[in-house]
């Protein structure tokens, strides 16, 4: 008797053999008891390999079952990340580098200063710590991504677990690099004798080192005196600060006066309302100066670069000098070894006997010409400002449509938001950033934090901007997906009448004022919300 | 016509096959549902929202179960199944209503998953076993239902993770899917003639792997 083998017992079984081979099987197996059971073993494994494929083992995830959020195809994608570029490149070349631009012009310090500043701490030493945060926090996202692209195995707890983390070792790090001596309290005076062997913080009404710190001090005071001598530099943030001792590194202080009678080893920058060197003033450095007065008597080795409202250099400019300002004025008994540059709406008053190394190059600011320069320039502006709002607004829209939604209806209820907002500027920003970080933790991490604030400034006009857009044209329909181009038109009406009232002289910055508390409100209570949520079951 | 009360008796559906197949053909044998689910489709064609979520629950569960049993892993599954929806959601308009849906829609979820898995480089295994000359031993069909008895879903679900890709991929499309010799030959890139011969290889394989799985729980038991 001839066999069928497997291979047609199973086609057979698959309804795969033709008829009349079909026929023959069939004859066969009621005969053949052993073809019989092959078939019959085949049949059940069928049915047991069926079974184990279709039962179910596992439960459908959420995420499959909840309602299917469309995946963004890459055009938007490429889109927003254009729009994004685009956007930080205006604000770059536009807001930016101007202000950057006559500060390397006056070549000083010989390269960029820009580079200079930002890089290799000039102005700023915690730029350093900063960097180092902002890599570890650049690299951990960089991995986090990277996870999350490549293998697609890490759920949504486990990659915040990795994001807390991430935020903790960045906040950590700045903190291990400078374990400076804390000091708070009324009165922090380091007497005369006294040495601090460290890097010195000190916060409160007055400080005065008469003493010596062998390292830098960084204050937060309304007084700040330095009599004493400290080898690293000082940094200020005060409402007078005096320099009467040796400061061997570089003073940089933010102060409502600061009066220099000291000596100082490096350089000076100063943001202040009145800048005062004395005679006896000497910095062997350079000097940056940011004042609506400046009376420079004493010496400064190197260039003086000044943006200053009344100038009056009376003592030594031991390298180039370039002001911009209203006026300046050189003294009998002022010299300047470097070439000398002003810009502002008059000649600089030169005193005869004034030592000059070449005469002063003036750049005259012609106010008409100017204005008309800067009108069109800032029409491009605004209308660059707009596009990149209705485009941010638009990215969220798509990208977050959820937090969109949240956030907008939190907006509906106007004195809620604006109140979070004032609440979280002043709470937020001035106690908890400044006051905490900058002190106990490290002034990068301040900064930082600082900084992460001011994408919630940003988009605050979008949502003030689509409220306004609901209120002029009616809401648009809920499903933001369906109706995407009558929430564009919303939100771009919207923000053309928060820009338009933006320009009205007074009260345009009052406009602005609102929106940024109110916007900024709404979009901590659509965060906060959006967290409620995430929290709940995903109903199946 | 003993043959023929042989044939009635291997293919009389049980009521658990009902059931699985509820499961793999959410829409069901009846015609008026058959006229509901065509008139949702068309909906869905014609760009209605409400339309597309009702299809996509109906039949999300069905793909991200094929999409787990084809794919290595879970997460793999989970994407799968997003990207398989939004191609459907795009291909829509191709559909063809004369065709069963869920036949389609299986047809897209197996291209979309085997073309994964094809990118992935897994063509070392996939290019291994060449069906063609491979001799397969007559199996012992005392000792084949023996096997299959002993057995549970559970067990040969995890023999089905050590198959090669394509093995377990023509398990898949025949056992769960459905899916005619046809269909698996263009999804698979094999002539259609060949689908039969991956298919018992396949089952070879799942053999060996579990008797490998009792021969070593044999020797485990003997050792203890």
């Amino acid at each position: 008797m001839i066999h069928f083998d497997e291979m047609a017992c199973l086609l057979y079984l698959e309804g795969q053999l033709d008829p009349q081979r079909a026929q023959e099987l069939e004859t066969h197996v009621a005969e053949c008891a052993a073809c019989s059971n092959l078939l019959h073993a085949l049949q059940s494994e069928t049915t047991l390999l069926s079974a184990a494929l279709t039962e179910d083992s596992e439960p459908v995830p959420a995420r499959i079952l909840g309602e299917q959020t469309r995946r963004l195809p890459i055009w938007i994608w490429t889109l927003a990340f254009g729009a994004f570029a685009a956007f930080s490149y205006w604000v770059w070349v536009d807001g930016l580098s101007p202000f950057f631009d006559p500060l390397s012009n006056a070549g000083f310090g010989g390269t960029d200063l820009f580079t200079t500043i930002v890089f290799n701490g000039a102005f700023w030493e915690g730029w350093g710590d900063m960097m180092d945060a902002m890599q570890v926090g650049a690299l951990i996202l960089v991995a986090i991504v990277a996870i999350v692209w490549i293998r697609r195995r890490l759920r949504r707890n486990m990659a915040v677990a990795v994001v807390m983390s991430a935020m903790l070792l960045a906040v950590a790090l700045p903190q291990q690099a400078s374990a400076a001596d804390v000091r708070r309290g009324r009165a922090v005076v380091i007497p005369a004798g006294e040495v601090i062997h460290n890097d010195l913080v000190a916060a409160g009404p007055s400080v005065r080192i008469d003493g010596t710190v062998e390292g830098d001090v960084i204050a937060f005071t309304r007084y700040l005196t330095v009599t004493g001598h400290v080898t690293g530099d000082v940094i200020g943030f005060a409402g007078v600060t005096l320099i009467d001792g040796t400061v061997d590194g570089n003073v940089r202080v933010f102060s409502q006066s600061v009066m220099l009678q000291g000596e100082i080893g490096k350089n000076l920058s100063t943001v202040s309302r009145s800048l005062n060197l004395s005679a006896k003033a000497n910095i062997k450095g350079g000097a940056i100066a940011l004042a609506a007065d400046g009376d420079f008597d004493g010496k400064i080795q190197h260039d003086l670069l000044g943006l200053i409202g009344r100038g009056d250099i009376e003592g030594l400019i031991g390298g180039e000098a370039w002001v911009r300002g209203g006026s300046l004025t050189v003294a009998s008994t002022g010299e300047i070894r470097g070439p000398a540059t002003f810009e502002g709406p008059q000649q600089p008053e030169v005193e005869s006997g004034a030592k000059l190394a070449s005469p002063f190059r003036t750049e005259i600011t012609q106010e008409v010409r100017r204005n008309r320069r800067t009108a069109a320039r800032s029409i491009v502006r605004a209308l660059f400002g707009y596009v990149a709002a209705v485009a941010v607004g638009v990215f969220l829209l798509l990208v977050f449509p959820g937090f969109f939604r949240a956030t907008l209806r939190e907006a509906e209820s106007i004195g809620l938001p604006i109140g979070i907002g004032a609440l979280a500027l002043i709470t937020g920003v001035f106690v908890w950033i400044i006051g905490v970080l900058l002190v106990f933790i490290g002034v990068g991490a301040g900064i930082a934090a600082a900084m992460a604030y001011a994408p919630v400034l940003y988009v605050a006009q979008v949502f003030v901007g689509a409220w306004l857009g609901n209120k002029i044209m009616g809401v648009a329909p809920a499903d933001s997906n369906a109706a995407l181009s009558a929430w564009i038109t919303r939100l771009a009406v919207g923000l053309l009448v928060l820009r338009v009232a933006g320009f009205i002289p007074v009260l345009g910055s009052f406009v602005w004022v609102a929106v940024l508390l109110w916007g900024s409100g709404a979009v901590l209570l659509g965060f906060y919300k959006m967290s409620r949520r995430e929290s709940l079951p995903v109903a199946a | 016509m003993a043959a023929r009360r042989f044939t009635y008796e291997i293919f009389q559906p049980t009521a658990a096959y009902y059931l699985m197949d509820a499961r793999r053909h959410p829409e069901g044998m009846n015609p008026a549902d058959e006229a509901v689910l065509q008139e949702k489709i068309a909906l869905a064609k014609a760009g209605n929202p409400e339309a597309w979520g009702e299809l996509y629950r109906d039949y999300a569960p069905a793909i991200f179960r094929f999409c787990r049993r084809a794919m290595p892993t879970r997460e793999d599954a989970e994407d799968a199944t997003m990207d398989i929806f939004v191609k459907v959601r795009q291909k829509l308009s191709q559909y063809d209503a004369t065709r069963s849906f869920s036949a389609w829609l299986y047809t897209v979820a197996a291209n979309h998953c085997w073309d994964l898995l094809r990118r992935r480089k897994l063509r070392q295994d996939l290019e291994t076993g060449e069906v063609e000359n491979m001799p397969l031993e007559h199996p012992d069909p005392g000792q084949l239902e023996q096997l299959v008895q002993q057995r549970t879903s559970q067990e040969i679900r995890r023999a089905m993770d050590q198959l090669p890709s394509r093995s377990r991929m023509a398990l898949v499309l025949r056992y769960y899917s459905d899916m005619s010799y046809d269909d698996i030959a263009d999804t698979l890139a094999v002539r259609r003639t060949f689908v039969g011969v991956v298919l018992l290889r396949a089952r070879h394989q799942l053999r060996e792997i579990l008797e490998r799985k009792s021969g070593a729980d044999l020797a485990a038991g003997g050792a203890a």
